[in-house]
């Protein structure tokens, strides 16, 4: 079995208030619900309780609000796109006009997802000075070095090693050209002035004109969705009223034409709308291949024939499919996948709006201009079991025999902390935990510099920082009996305490009266997650911060600056200890 | 994993290395050591995958060519393997340096054969690097995960899958966690 990591995750107190509310000027923050041990006790394995539990790394800290930000309740602003490949910056107006993709020669193999690398398919030169050939000018196709696919099997070769964005749009599966918007834009406009000329083209098969004039050709999904914006736009710009001052359409709250209909909705008739509506036809829906519409094949022969011949190992997987944006049923159908760019995001925090995090704007740099991290405000707690385990034990818990841990608070603030842990006697669940923290009121150092402490006390031997506990040597030197109000162990910024547990026995069958409340109305299988010990706990940090620098310079003058002033911090975390034995 | 290691495990050099006696390092002569870098039993180090030719530069002598460059506090687990890729270049087949950069972490049994490692990066266990990846900084690899060969991953990323995909983002706040100071002083020694 897999050894277990005892973790800790803390509950942001995003999810408790409905609305967020704006604290300008307030000093304290606002107090949680669960300030009572009694009601309202955190439950970890609520379903809810599983969105708003985070390792303290990924939580942010405001300090406008005093309060902690997870990634739920923070706002993301872009500062840069890149592409992940090339990480090549692309400006935002370019992201807005040619998409969210790189457009340069990055791409990803259809079939596995890997990167693809453009070679040519010209012999590599041989024989002497080979090393000092000129630049390889043959066909280009591009490969994938995981899985060897090559975007010869898909019938595509390149002319130039670059671009390969551009190159790729025009060129089909199978190497014939697509037309580009140009061309198809000059395409309809040649048809439209023949069709307009015979009403019977519609239903003859057969081309006057150099170009295909078939009203049930087979358009590639780009054509269609050209075409029949086209035909929509032309249908809007018929069916819309045309105002007095010869505006068409609707063109906001600022034209003439709006400012009657939205008068007209107040006055309860519409008089002006009347007039307007008998002079135009309604919208239609394209009728043929060249407004767009694509009526699908009755038999699907082709693809049954295909899928009969080739087999089921030639049509393309959900993941694959899922990869492309046309419909490709095929393995030969599949294009390669251009990236998808990345951002570098910026986080604000929703209720004050002050920056929490910004990384630099250049791709290359990962520096942050502005980092305020929860693990700089509050205190961290780390787990270790009290006994170090033996090696040939298991690393389960045996059920209701107690076992002690040791929490380590270690305070990342300049000012020392009052630290106040509680949790519930039981764990809320179906197998209650009992737990009983030894020292629930603890007060630990300010993270000054080790230099300023030994000045400080150069007489004491003072114990030396929180390497020390590392060793297991130590772990064996501290040998002394855990007591109920004192703290294990001391250093310059942190505190060990210890807190006892008594795992639960899984058992779903036993006498009534030894079973929970819950266990009365639920007698199921031990559910997942059920045979982790996690411990509820909520703690209160208190301290003396310093007042900011604004407000000192009110009145009274260098008096003020003196003021410090207490501040508190209250959250509830959970703690993941073991996991125990099944007996 | 014990850092209690039996009486002369390690070698230490000046510059603060902790190489183990039982790694096997080849061609030592190309390979730079940052300084306070753990490299652990059972690792091997391709010292000897040189250029096979020198570029027509003829201020470059034969013996300046760095095969693997490491830099400094990076931790080189059990049984991992360090080589610098090679690929046929204009008909000729030729290895190309390994560069490696600070705080960097790689699990046991983990196969290296990228170009470019950037600094803080944590490398999970049986790993495979393919040749020609850059890896740039802060990035996590999970373990048993395969990069593809000339993958590019960029900076804060999680990476995980055969073949490897990103699967996440580093947050802020773990930016601290890896570096690996704390991890070379507990190393005990020889």
């Amino acid at each position: 079995m897999a050894s277990f990591t005892p973790y800790t995750y803390f509950k942001c107190p995003c999810t408790d208030a409905s609305i967020p509310s704006r604290n300008l000027g307030d000093e304290q923050p606002p107090e949680t619900e669960e300030n009572s041990d009694d009601d309202r006790t955190f439950d970890p394995r609520a379903p809810r309780s599983n969105y708003s539990l985070y390792p303290l790394e990924h939580l942010l800290y405001c300090e406008d609000c005093h309060q902690i930000r997870c990634p739920r309740c923070v706002l993301d602003e872009i500062v840069t796109w890149y592409c992940p490949n090339c990480l090549f910056e692309v400006p935002s107006s370019t992201v807005k006009s040619e998409g969210n993709r790189c457009t340069r020669s990055c791409f990803q193999c259809p079939i596995c997802v890997a990167p693809l690398s453009v070679s040519s398919l010209e012999a590599p030169p041989q024989g002497l000075g080979a090393e000092l050939a000129s630049q390889q000018n043959g066909p280009f196709v591009l490969n994938c070095a995981y899985c060897m696919w090559s975007s010869k099997e898909i019938g595509i070769q390149f002319e130039k090693p670059n671009g390969i964005f551009a190159q790729l749009a025009k060129i089909k599966n199978g190497g014939l050209p697509i037309l580009t918007a140009k061309d198809r834009r000059k395409d309809r406009e040649e048809r439209k002035r023949d069709f307009s000329g015979s009403s019977a083209a519609e239903e003859s098969q057969e081309s006057e004109a150099p170009i295909n004039l078939d009203p049930n050709e087979r358009l590639d999904p780009e054509s269609q969705f050209s075409n029949l914006k086209a035909f929509y736009q032309t249908q809007m710009a018929e069916s819309s009223p045309v105002s007095a001052l010869g505006f068409t359409g609707d063109y906001g709250y600022g034209s003439p034409g709006a400012l009657s209909r939205i008068m007209g909705l107040y006055t309860g008739g519409s008089f002006a709308d009347k007039k307007s509506k008998t002079k135009s036809g309604t919208m239609r829906e394209a009728r043929d291949a060249l407004e767009g519409l694509q009526i699908d094949p009755l038999s699907s022969d082709e693809a049954i024939t295909k899928l009969r011949t080739e087999g089921w190992e030639s049509t393309a997987s959900a993941e694959q499919r899922h990869e492309q944006t046309t419909h490709t049923p095929f393995l030969s159908d599949l294009r390669p996948i251009a990236y998808l760019l990345r951002t570098k995001r910026s986080k604000r925090c929703k209720t004050c709006r002050h920056i929490l995090s910004k990384p630099e704007s250049k791709v290359q740099t990962t520096r942050f201009r502005i980092r305020l991290v929860a693990l700089n405000y509050i205190p961290s707690i780390t787990i270790k079991p009290l006994q170090p385990p033996l090696p040939t034990a298991s690393p389960l818990l045996a059920p209701l025999k107690p076992v002690q841990f040791l929490l380590t608070f270690k305070n990342p603030l300049f000012d020392s902390v009052k630290v106040t842990v509680a949790t519930p006697a039981k764990t809320p669940g179906r197998f209650p935990t009992k737990v009983t923290v030894l020292c629930p009121q603890f007060e630990v150092g300010a993270n000054t510099d080790v230099w300023d402490e030994a000045l400080r006390d150069n007489h004491k031997s003072s114990s030396l920082s929180g390497e020390k506990r590392r060793t297991k040597a130590e772990a064996s030197e501290g040998q002394h009996q855990a007591e109920a109000g004192k703290v294990w162990e001391r250093g310059r910024n942190w505190v060990s305490v210890v807190v006892e547990v008594v795992p639960p026995s899984l058992r779903i069958g036993g006498s009534e009266w030894l079973k929970s409340e819950e266990m009365k109305r639920d007698s199921g299988n031990v559910r997942d997650g059920e045979e982790v010990v996690e411990i509820p706990v909520f703690v209160r940090v208190e301290w003396e911060g310093e007042v900011g620098g604004e407000e000192s310079g009110l009145g009274g003058g260098g008096k003020e600056k003196e003021v410090r002033e207490k501040r508190e911090l209250a959250y509830w975390c959970v703690l993941g200890l073991g996991k125990v034995a099944v007996d | 994993m014990s850092k209690k290691q039996p009486k002369g495990e390690y070698i230490e050099t000046d510059t603060g290395n902790k190489v183990s006696r039982r790694s096997q390092i080849i061609g030592t002569t190309n390979i730079i050591l940052g300084g306070k870098t753990v490299i652990q039993a059972e690792v091997i180090i391709r010292g000897d995958l040189l250029r096979t030719y020198p570029p027509s530069n003829p201020s470059e002598k034969q013996g300046n060519t760095v095969a693997v460059a490491i830099g400094r506090y990076c931790f080189f687990s059990r049984g991992c393997e360090l080589r610098p890729p090679g690929k046929l270049y204009k008909g000729q087949f030729s290895h190309y340096p390994l560069k490696i950069a600070d705080h960097v972490f790689v699990g046991p049994s983990s196969i290296i054969e990228a170009a470019l490692i950037g600094s803080h990066v944590n490398i999970g266990a049986s790993v495979v690097v393919g040749k020609f990846a850059i890896i740039k900084d802060y990035v996590r690899i999970l373990d048993g995960s395969v990069v593809p060969p000339n993958m590019v991953i960029p900076s804060f990323s999680v990476v995980a899958g055969r073949p490897a995909r990103v699967v996440g983002e580093i947050a802020e706040g773990e930016v601290d966690g890896m570096d690996l100071r704390e991890v070379y002083r507990g190393v005990g020694n020889a």
